[in-house]
């Protein structure tokens, strides 16, 4: 390097290609290359092989036959993209909310802290799915007694009580859903709460004074100084969310696409594959492009 | 006389008149001229600022009951199922039939404790998962700090493109890319002429190098997320750290380790946690690269039916569900149990350092 007469940037740019080359290599052994093959194995129809698969080509018959003939894909694509839809919104409120929360100084703040991202170190392996059922099998279930803490029901209740009854099945029932997935939704906060707790420990301290020194209540606090310092964080949150239950080994569609991938059908569990995934990068597209608009950033 | 009493003892009345009066009742009397002061405020004030006042007062009252009771709740909620875990795997599996026992039973055995950990091969599983599960994580976070101070530090032609590919690593669902990485270790082929030389390929299924070939080249479980934590982490750095070095004669690779490791701490030691987590945690990519059962993940996903298998010498029985619940208690409890306690030792450093890590320099 020494005898090459070039300018520093230019030697500082090399040490970052230095840098970087290892997880390049990895990147194009284990990422790139997969990627591109699997991309091809949609239009083939695929068959394994001593050292190689066979492959002959369909076309797009893959993806027709994911979209019109397969019973299951679609309904299953409609009901994970649905439950995404509501379940998102639930979980960066809550999450917000129990970051909000666990900033304060309370009593007993390093356990709770330490409580609520136990879901990070436990929710992500068998072990979850083995406790939700086994809560279930024994009755001891888990939904309906924490339901009726904050139930629909009481909605209900409180309804009759003064006197309209019957009102809105449909409220009731998105609000018993919700209420009855509580421990699902608490249990995939970790790391929202997580991020978000950083970015309000990054709200600056001239911003908390003048608010104080303004006289703002907690609820101005929030709308005017807490909301807009943590929006980029609303936004990574709302990615990473998506991602998270899009990509969550224990969904319908996930669960499809590993069923078919079990019958040798690597062709048609590629296509299954691509276009939930081309479904997902739309998504997380528009709800980019969306809130992009209403992030405010600080500098 | 008494005046030079007084003279030659100024201290002496004060004394005794501080010890005959009662000592006042601090609290009472305390909030009772907080209320006057605070009434006498409030006259001073506009019917407006009294509103505000007023309501701020109430709100500061009542918060933390609320806050309390909210915050124990939600904990309890996350707690629920491991108090349960807990209760479940310490009972004999007849009280599971018992409806009149939901969380304290009668009797209590480490039976099941015993047959879970016989049906796992426990302690086999646990060394063969601590191998690949710490040497992993090491390897990953230093391969992915690597690259992301790479990324973070430097200036070069191409970064947006490859930092694209990182951002697609994070997105791109691994179930995607498993088939093609299946036949990648199933017949592996170093250099591209392994196979042309010997007319063989190496079978790497069921080798711990199909997990510590991608964490070494920085590709391993979520090793996308974890060198955007590192690239956010160093580029909050101060420039004025990295320029010091250079003029003291250090090169990158020295700046990068003797400066900027120090002080990007707290990042590493989360990047550690996270990923001993999720490799410990992981029966996803490991089911498609090993057929045998030799993590406890796996062994844990698989529990139900060896248990039948290895309790009763015979994979016919049939066992009500209930019942078999103590051993899949028992045995998600042994599962947990060193990730627990790794998580009690560091769950300090790990919720106050990832809330450090630099996230929030977007």
């Amino acid at each position: 390097m020494k005898g090459l007469n070039l300018s520093y940037e230019k030697r500082k740019g090399l040490y970052g290609y230095g840098f970087v080359a290892l997880w390049f290599v990895g990147a194009l052994m284990f990422f790139i290359i997969p990627v591109i093959e699997s991309f091809i194995y949609s239009f083939y129809d695929v068959k394994p092989d001593t050292g190689k698969l066979q492959m002959s080509w369909v076309g797009i018959d893959n993806f027709r036959r994911a979209f019109m003939v397969d019973p299951d894909f679609r309904v299953n694509l409609t009901e994970v993209l649905g439950q995404t839809l509501w379940q998102t919104p639930v979980i960066i409120i809550f999450s917000l909310f129990v970051a909000i929360i666990i900033n304060q100084e309370f009593f007993g703040r390093t356990f709770a802290r330490a409580v609520f991202f136990l879901p990070v170190i436990i929710a992500t392996g068998p072990v979850y799915a083995i406790i939700t059922g086994n809560l279930d099998t024994s009755g001891t279930a888990d939904a309906d007694q924490f339901s009726s803490m904050f139930s629909a029901d009481m909605v209900d209740q409180l309804l009759e009580f003064v006197g309209i009854y019957g009102f809105n099945d449909k409220l009731t029932d998105m609000l018993s859903t919700m209420t009855s997935d509580i421990l699902n939704l608490v249990w995939k906060c970790g790391i929202q709460i997580i991020i978000f707790l950083s970015a309000l420990q990054g709200i600056p301290t001239s911003a908390k004074e003048a608010a104080g020194i303004e006289g703002a209540t907690s609820w101005e606090f929030f709308w005017k100084i807490t909301l807009p310092y943590v929006s980029p964080m609303i936004l990574v949150n709302l990615v990473y969310t998506i991602i998270d239950t899009f990509v969550d080994p224990t969904n319908v569609v996930m669960e499809q696409v590993l069923t078919v991938q079990d019958d040798w059908k690597y062709g048609f569990s590629a296509a299954m594959a691509w276009s939930y995934f081309a479904i997902v990068l739309l998504a997380v597209g528009i709800i980019f492009a969306i809130m992009n608009r209403i992030v405010y950033y600080d500098d | 006389m008494a005046e030079s009493a007084v003279k030659s003892n100024p201290f002496s009345d004060l004394l005794k008149k501080a010890q005959s009066e009662k000592p006042p009742k601090p609290e009472k009397r305390n909030r009772k001229e907080e209320r006057e002061r605070f009434k006498k405020r409030l006259a001073t004030l506009t019917p407006a600022e009294q509103k505000y006042l007023k309501r701020k007062r109430a709100f500061e009252m009542v918060w933390p009951i609320c806050r309390g009771l909210l915050v124990f709740g939600l904990c309890f909620v996350i707690i629920y199922p491991l108090i349960y875990m807990i209760t479940a795997a310490f009972r004999p599996r007849a009280d599971m039939n018992d409806p009149t026992i939901i969380w304290i039973s009668k009797n209590y055995t480490l039976q099941n404790i015993k047959d879970a950990a016989r049906t796992m091969d426990f302690w086999n599983t646990l060394g063969n998962t601590l191998f690949i599960n710490i040497g992993c994580s090491l390897v990953q976070v230093i391969t992915c700090a690597l690259t992301g101070y790479g990324f973070g530090r430097f200036n070069f032609k191409g970064k947006s493109i490859l930092f694209g590919v990182v951002i697609m690593m994070i997105l791109m669902p691994s179930q995607i890319i498993l088939i093609p990485q299946y036949m990648f270790f199933r017949y592996f082929n170093p250099l591209g002429v392994y196979h042309m030389i010997t007319g063989n390929y190496i079978n790497l299924i069921n080798n711990p190098l199909t997990m510590y070939m991608p964490a070494l080249t920085a590709n391993g479980i979520r090793a996308g997320l974890f060198i955007f934590l590192f690239r956010q982490a160093f580029r909050g750095l101060p420039k004025e750290l990295e320029d010091a070095a250079y003029l003291d004669g250090c090169s990158p690779f020295k700046t990068f380790i003797q400066v900027m490791i120090p002080n990007a701490g707290s990042t590493f030691l989360t990047v550690f946690l996270l990923s001993v987590v999720w490799y410990w945690n992981d029966y996803y990519v490991s089911t498609s690269f090993f057929t045998d059962n030799s993590t406890i993940a796996l062994q844990l996903k698989n529990l139900d039916a060896s248990l039948t298998r290895v309790i009763f010498n015979n994979g016919n029985v049939k066992v009500n569900a209930r019942e078999l619940i103590v051993w899949m208690e028992a045995g998600c409890l042994i599962s947990i149990t060193p990730i627990l306690v790794m998580y009690i030792f560091l769950q300090k450093n790990f919720t106050e350092g990832i809330a450090r890590s630099g996230l929030t320099g977007m």
